[in-house]
C-alpha cells in the first residue's frame, strides 16, 4: 500500500514516498515518482486515488508556478500550503472531490527555517515536525516520536528515515519495495539515495 | 464513524468577575491515530474576543479564515472593532448559511463587551453546527469531551472568580475532562481575557 | 380463510428483553469507611416511572451493593446475591467477607455470560482488615478494587470530577507536602452530594432523591456523622461494622 514519510531537521526537510503504482492487487509500475518539486524550495509528496493524485499535483504545480511568474518571487511554504489546503477544502464540498493526501515540505528562504505540513484529502492542514500517510504511518509515527530530533544533521535525519522504511518493510504485510527520497534545504531540492 | 469525532478535540469557556476564560486541548487525530499535539482550535478575533472551533479539522481552518475575512470587512466598514454579541450573531449566521450542508464545527465564543459606564461585561456563547446560539451565564462546552466538561465544570465553577482563580478552575476542568476522553488531550491552551490584558498559557497535562 | 397476501411476505418478529432505566450510582472508599450512593429516579426514555426506586442495598453490616442499568435485572440480581449470602450465613454462622462477596458477584455475573444481567454493580464496604473498599463490576463480571467509581447515566459527568477531587489528578501538592491517600468522611459526603447535584443539573435521567449509605469499620466513632441531617442507622449486629443511610432530596425537574 502507498506510504509516505517526511521529517524536518536542522535546516532541511526530508520527504520520502514509495515508488509503486498499483491497480488492485497488481503492481503496474515500480519506479513512479510521487514527490513533485513544485517550486525551488518546495516539495510535495502525494498519494491517494489514482488519477486524482497526478491531476491535482500538476494543478498545484502550475498554479504555484503562475504565482511565481506573476509576482517574480515564489510563495513561501506556509502560504503555498495554505493555498493547497484551501484547494482541497473547496474540492471536498464540490461535485467531484479530489482524494489526495499530501506532505508539503519546504525551506523558508525568508526565515531560514524548514517547514513541513501534513495535509489530508479533507483539507486538514497541520504544521508538524514529522508526518506520514498511509499504512506506514502506523509504524513510522511511533518511531519518529522516539527518534526524531529537530536539530539532527542530514545524515542523522536520513538514518531516522531508514529506520521507518525498514520497520515498514519488516512489519507491514503489503509493504512497498522501494522509496524515492528528496531533500529540501537552503540550496533547493535534490534527490538522495538511502 | 461520527464526523464530529473524526479529528477529536474539545473547547470550554467560563465567566469570571470582569473576565472570561476560554481553553482547548491541542490534539488532532485521524480517529484513533494522533497526528499532531499542536493543533490550535482557539483564535483571537479582536483584543477582547476569542473563538474556539472544535470539530472537523478542515472546517476549523476554513471557518477561521472565513471569520478573519468577515471581521476584517466589518472593522473596515464600521471603523470600529466588533462587539462580542455582534460577533456571536455573525458566527450564527455564517453557520446557518450552510444549513443543509454544514461546517462540522460547534463554535465557542468568549469576550468582554463594553458597558455605557466604561466598564466591561463578560460574554460567553456556544453554537451548534448550524448556528443555534446559547448565551450562558456560567460556562459553555463543546467537542468530544463535552459531557465530561459539563460534569466537572458544574462541580468546580463558582460565580465571580478573579482572573487567576478562573484560570485554575478552567484549567482543572479541561485537564481532568480530556484525561477521560480518548479523542481529546495532548496538551492544552488557556486564555484569560481581562479588562486590560490577556493571559495565555500552554499546559502540558498527560501527554497520552 | 387466512389472508393469503400477508403470508406471501416474509415476516420477522423480535422481542427485546432489555431496557435502560437511567440513574447514577457512585462509591468512594475511605481509610476505615465506605460511602455508597445512588439517586432514586427510575425512568424509561423520557418518562419517569417513579421518583423513589432504590438502587443501593444493604447486603450485610459490612457490605452495600449499588446496581444500575436495567432495573428489573438489578432487583433480581440483588435478590439472588442476598439469597446466596443467607445460605452462607446458615452454613458458616457468619457474614461473608467483602472480598468474597466481590468474587461471588463475579461468578454470578459470568454465569450469565451469554444472557447477561444488564447492570453495572458497585460494591462498597469494609474488608476483613478494617479498610474501606470499593469494587466495581461490568455486566459480565470483570471487577477491580478501587478507591472510587461512578457508574450509570451520568458516569461521564461524575468520574472525571472524582479523578480530580479524590485522586487529586492534575493537581501538584505544595512543596514538601503530599496528597492524602484517603479523605475524611465529611469531605467525602460533601463530594458525593456535589457530584449528584451536578449530575442532576445536567442530566435528565438523574434526580428526585439521593441515598448515601455509609459503612463504618468496627469500633470506629461516628467521625462527624452524628450531626448529619436525615441520617438513620441500619446496623443489625452488635460490636461489628455499622451501616447508616443518609437521604437527601435532589431537584425533581
Amino acid at each position: 500500500m502507498e506510504t509516505s514519510f517526511a521529517l524536518t531537521g536542522k535546516g532541511y526537510v526530508i520527504v520520502a514516498a514509495d515508488t509503486t503504482a498499483a491497480r488492485s492487487i497488481v503492481k503496474m509500475k515500480v519506479d513512479e515518482d510521487k514527490i513533485k518539486e513544485i517550486s525551488p524550495h518546495l516539495l510535495m509528496a502525494y498519494s491517494g486515488e489514482p488519477g486524482d493524485t497526478v491531476q491535482f499535483a500538476e494543478f498545484v504545480e502550475r498554479n504555484i508556478r503562475l504565482y511565481q511568474i506573476r509576482n517574480l518571487y515564489p510563495l513561501r511554504p506556509s502560504a503555498a500550503a495554505s493555498w493547497i489546503r484551501r484547494s482541497l477544502a473547496d474540492s471536498l464540498r464540490s461535485r467531484s472531490p479530489y482524494s489526495v493526501n499530501l506532505l508539503v515540505g519546504g525551506y523558508d528562504t525568508a526565515t531560514h527555517e524548514p517547514k513541513l505540513y501534513w495535509i489530508d484529502y479533507l483539507g486538514t492542514q497541520v504544521d508538524v515536525p514529522f508526518g506520514a500517510h498511509g499504512y506506514g504511518s502506523y509504524f513510522a509515527l511511533s518511531l519518529l516520536d522516539r527518534y526524531h530530533d529537530p536539530e539532527a544533521s542530514l545524515e542523522e535525519g536520513l538514518a531516522t528515515l531508514k529506520r521507518c522504511v525498514d520497520e515498514v518493510a519488516k512489519r507491514l504485510v503489503v509493504s512497498p519495495g522501494r522509496y524515492k527520497v528528496k531533500v529540501v534545504d537552503k540550496d533547493g531540492v535534490r534527490e538522495v539515495e538511502i | 464513524m461520527s464526523i464530529m469525532e473524526y479529528n477529536g478535540g474539545s473547547v470550554i469557556a467560563m465567566v469570571g468577575k470582569d473576565c472570561v476564560a476560554i481553553a482547548s486541548d491541542l490534539r488532532l487525530g485521524n480517529q484513533a491515530l494522533s497526528i499532531s499535539s499542536n493543533f490550535q482550535k482557539v483564535f483571537p478575533v479582536t483584543d477582547r474576543i476569542y473563538v474556539g472551533l472544535p470539530g472537523l479539522g478542515t472546517d476549523v481552518t476554513t471557518l477561521r479564515e472565513r471569520f478573519r475575512y468577515r471581521i476584517n470587512m466589518y472593522t473596515i466598514k464600521e471603523e470600529r472593532e466588533i462587539e462580542p454579541e455582534t460577533f456571536a450573531h455573525l458566527v450564527s449566521s455564517t453557520l446557518y448559511e450552510h444549513r443543509f450542508g454544514p461546517y462540522f464545527i460547534e463554535p465557542v465564543i468568549a469576550g468582554l463587551s463594553k458597558t455605557p459606564s466604561g466598564g466591561v461585561k463578560p460574554l460567553i456563547a456556544a453554537a451548534d453546527l448550524i448556528g443555534c446560539l446559547n448565551f450562558a451565564k456560567d460556562f459553555v462546552v463543546a467537542g468530544t469531551a463535552s459531557t465530561k466538561l459539563l460534569g466537572v465544570a458544574e462541580g468546580l465553577w463558582e460565580p465571580d472568580l478573579e482572573p487567576e482563580d478562573l484560570f485554575e478552575t478552567i484549567s482543572q476542568t479541561l485537564l481532568n475532562s480530556v484525561d477521560r476522553d480518548a479523542f481529546s488531550g495532548w496538551g492544552a491552551v488557556v486564555h484569560v481575557i481581562t479588562k486590560d490584558s490577556i493571559i495565555s498559557r500552554t499546559l502540558k497535562g498527560r501527554m497520552d | 380463510m387466512p389472508d393469503m397476501t400477508s403470508l406471501a411476505h416474509p415476516q420477522q418478529r423480535s422481542f427485546n428483553p432489555y431496557s435502560e432505566n437511567g440513574g447514577t450510582i457512585l462509591a468512594i472508599a475511605g481509610a476505615d469507611f465506605s460511602v455508597i450512593a445512588g439517586d432514586t429516579r427510575q425512568s424509561e426514555g423520557y418518562s419517569i416511572q417513579t421518583r423513589y426506586a432504590p438502587k443501593v442495598f444493604r447486603l450485610t453490616d459490612r457490605a452495600v451493593l449499588a446496581v444500575n442499568g436495567f432495573a428489573a435485572d438489578g432487583n433480581m440480581f440483588v435478590k439472588k446475591v442476598k439469597q446466596r449470602l443467607e445460605w452462607y450465613r446458615h452454613a458458616h454462622s457468619k457474614d461473608m467477607p467483602l472480598r468474597a462477596i466481590a468474587r461471588l458477584i463475579q461468578t454470578m455475573l459470568y454465569a450469565r455470560r451469554f444472557f447477561p444481567y444488564y447492570v453495572y454493580n458497585i460494591l462498597g464496604g469494609i474488608e476483613e482488615d478494617g479498610t474501606g473498599a470499593v469494587y466495581s463490576f461490568d455486566p459480565v463480571g470483570s471487577y477491580e478494587r478501587e478507591a472510587c467509581r461512578a457508574a450509570g447515566a451520568a458516569q461521564s459527568l461524575v468520574q472525571p470530577f472524582l479523578d480530580n477531587q479524590i485522586y487529586f489528578k492534575n493537581q501538584t501538592p505544595a512543596l514538601g507536602t503530599s496528597h492524602p491517600a484517603h479523605l475524611p468522611l465529611p469531605t467525602v459526603l460533601s463530594i458525593v452530594i456535589d457530584s449528584f447535584t451536578s449530575a442532576t443539573e445536567r442530566h435528565i435521567e438523574v434526580g428526585d432523591g439521593l441515598e448515601m449509605y455509609v459503612v463504618l469499620a468496627k469500633g470506629r466513632n461516628l467521625q462527624g456523622l452524628e450531626g448529619v441531617r436525615g441520617m438513620q442507622e441500619l446496623t443489625v449486629t452488635d460490636d461489628g461494622e455499622r451501616v447508616f443511610v443518609v437521604r437527601r432530596d435532589l431537584k425533581k425537574d
